[in-house]
């Protein structure tokens, strides 16, 4: 799988390694997400089996995990902080659906395309613009407001 | 008359669910049109609280996750900061983990088993299934002085031995639940109450199992022959190849099936396990500070796939670990399941795809047009299995 998606991916493709055996990671721009998702729909058995968002510390990086058998496939995608934007897999992958909107709300990504009005996780009443995954997010202003 | 549309939320306080989850279904006449899922009620922040523990801490951190899977989580969690730290648990440590995770499979499916017999109104299943089941938990005390997070992996290895004693056991109970499986086996291909709710219901075709990326015995049940233990052989799974149970259905009754020949799979590996336990140490060791560096770990949780992402900056606390459990990738099957099937259906639809039981309360809210109407999640089921008993009276008739 991973040859063929090397192959599929090379013009995309920003920089890759491969950290493990059975790994191979590709960095591509946001706004090429879509077509190499797109191009990857073709390799047999490959699915989508994770999203991670992390905060780098100095950006956002979203990892999308692709695999097929013991092999796995990753697409990192860099974000800034004041503009994290990434276009919706949904319109390719339906299945990215409940991950993107993990990642909207965890890490306050902006999932473009993604029909999700209501939260899946976090509470109602949980704060706006607080994103529990990011690493300078306030965390202790919740315990103020239970305290209350 | 034109079918009256309305929509019935069930939950937070769910029923079948270890984890609260609400989920609002549009029905018109007796059939779901449309189907809404919320989580996060049992959302504890677990993800962003490992990076604030140190190494050792999180591995009995994330073995809470699940109450039922617990051992899964800690295994994927260990094998990955092994990975990382470039450390290998010896194999008799590799074997037990291998082990106790057969075990574990068998006492969570046996809960499945009798959960699902009880929401298709099969009470007598539900206590046998259970009865069996204890006689899991008590071999999984037994061994590693806990029911339920039984800690039995520790960073660099396991924590409890096999003796002879625990073989002797072990292999005593696996030959009495191996008869009682084959006896389900055929209850659930002959018996026509049951037949009733899981033949043909909730169908997932080979094509929508591959397109919504479902996992664990909901794919397999739809013929996509997919299991870590054989594709990507972790602990000590590369010496004890497993057979994949797939059946081509993809209907209730076909998730029964697998389910329960996956025990018996489980009941091959648990005795050739023991028989092949290699001698050595339980623990390789470990440094406190992990190296800087990531890495990618997944498992075969009874539910399915469990993904495991952890990353490490080079201290003695993790930069991010990242979780995607079985029960996430399967929940979208749920809501696509649920739309053109009966109401009655929904409880053994949920039920199907073992969403983390382990009920307390149940309540439906139906909103009438004629005005708010609350009935139990008891009633619910109740009402489903009624809807059968009416057709199979009117079949009869």
């Amino acid at each position: 799988m991973l040859t063929q998606a090397h192959e599929l991916l090379s013009a995309w493709a920003q920089a890759e390694r491969t950290p493990e055996t059975h790994r191979l990671d590709l960095v591509i721009g946001a706004d090429a997400l879509i077509d190499a998702v797109r191009a990857l729909k073709t390799v047999r058995s490959l699915y989508l089996s994770a999203i991670t968002g992390t905060d780098t510390g100095s950006g956002l990086e979203i990892l999308y995990h692709f695999c097929a058998g013991a092999e796995v496939l990753t697409l990192r995608v860099g974000l800034p902080y004041d503009t994290p934007r990434i276009p919706s897999l949904c319109g390719v992958m339906p299945v990215a659906r409940l991950y993107e909107i993990e990642l909207k709300e965890m890490l306050g990504v902006d999932v473009l395309g993604l029909n999700a009005h209501d939260r899946l996780f976090l509470p109602d009443d949980w704060p706006q613009g607080l994103f529990p995954l990011r690493k300078d997010a306030a965390l202790d202003t919740l315990n103020d407001k239970e305290s209350d | 008359m034109t079918a009256e549309r309305f929509i019935v939320p069930i939950g937070p306080q769910h029923p079948a669910l270890k984890e609260p989850g609400h989920f609002e279904f549009t029905v018109e006449g007796e059939t779901v049109t449309d189907a809404r899922v919320r989580l996060g009620y049992a959302h504890r922040g677990i993800e962003k609280a490992t990076e604030s523990r140190s190494w050792t801490q999180n591995a009995y951190l994330l073995e809470r996750i699940c109450g039922i899977c617990s051992h899964v989580h800690a295994l994927a969690y260990c094998l990955g900061v092994e990975k990382l730290a470039g450390v290998e648990a010896p194999p008799r440590a590799q074997v037990i983990r291998a082990l106790v995770s057969e075990l574990e499979r068998m006492h969570s499916h046996l809960l499945w088993l009798g959960v699902a017999a009880h929401e298709a109104g099969f009470d007598t299943l539900f206590m046998y299934a259970w009865r069996d089941r204890e006689q899991v938990m008590q071999a999984l005390e037994n061994l590693t002085g806990n029911r339920v997070n039984y800690s039995a992996n520790v960073l660099g290895g396991v924590k409890c031995d096999v003796t002879d004693d625990h073989r002797r056991q072990i292999m005593k109970m696996i030959k009495s639940l191996s008869d009682r499986i084959d006896h389900y086996l055929s209850v659930v291909e002959s018996d026509r109450a049951l037949l009733q709710r899981t033949h043909g219901v909730g169908t997932l075709t080979h094509e929508q199992a591959e397109s919504l990326g479902v996992t664990g015995p909901v794919a397999r049940s739809a013929g996509v022959t997919q299991d870590l233990r054989r594709d990507a052989p972790y602990a000590a799974y590369a010496d004890f190849p497993v057979r994949v149970m797939v059946a081509q259905s993809g209907d209730l009754k076909a998730r029964f099936l697998v389910r329960l020949n996956e025990m018996l799979e489980s009941i091959r590996l648990i005795a050739l396990m023991l028989d092949h336990l290699p001698a050595g140490d339980l623990e390789a060791r470990m440094p406190r500070k992990i190296k800087a560096g990531e890495t990618i770990s997944r498992v075969e949780a009874p539910r399915g796939e469990l993904f495991y992402y952890i990353k490490s900056a080079g201290g003695d606390m993790p930069e991010r670990v990242k979780v995607r459990t079985p029960t996430l990738a399967n929940m979208a099957s749920v809501i696509v399941l649920s739309v053109g099937h009966q109401l009655a259906d929904i409880p053994m639809i949920l039920a199907g795809i073992d969403p983390c039981f382990s009920c307390n309360d149940r309540m439906v809210t139906a909103i009438t047009p004629q005005g708010n109407q609350v009935l139990t999640w008891a009633q619910v089921r109740q009402y489903g299995i009624d809807f059968y008993k009416r057709q199979a009276e009117r079949a009869g008739s």
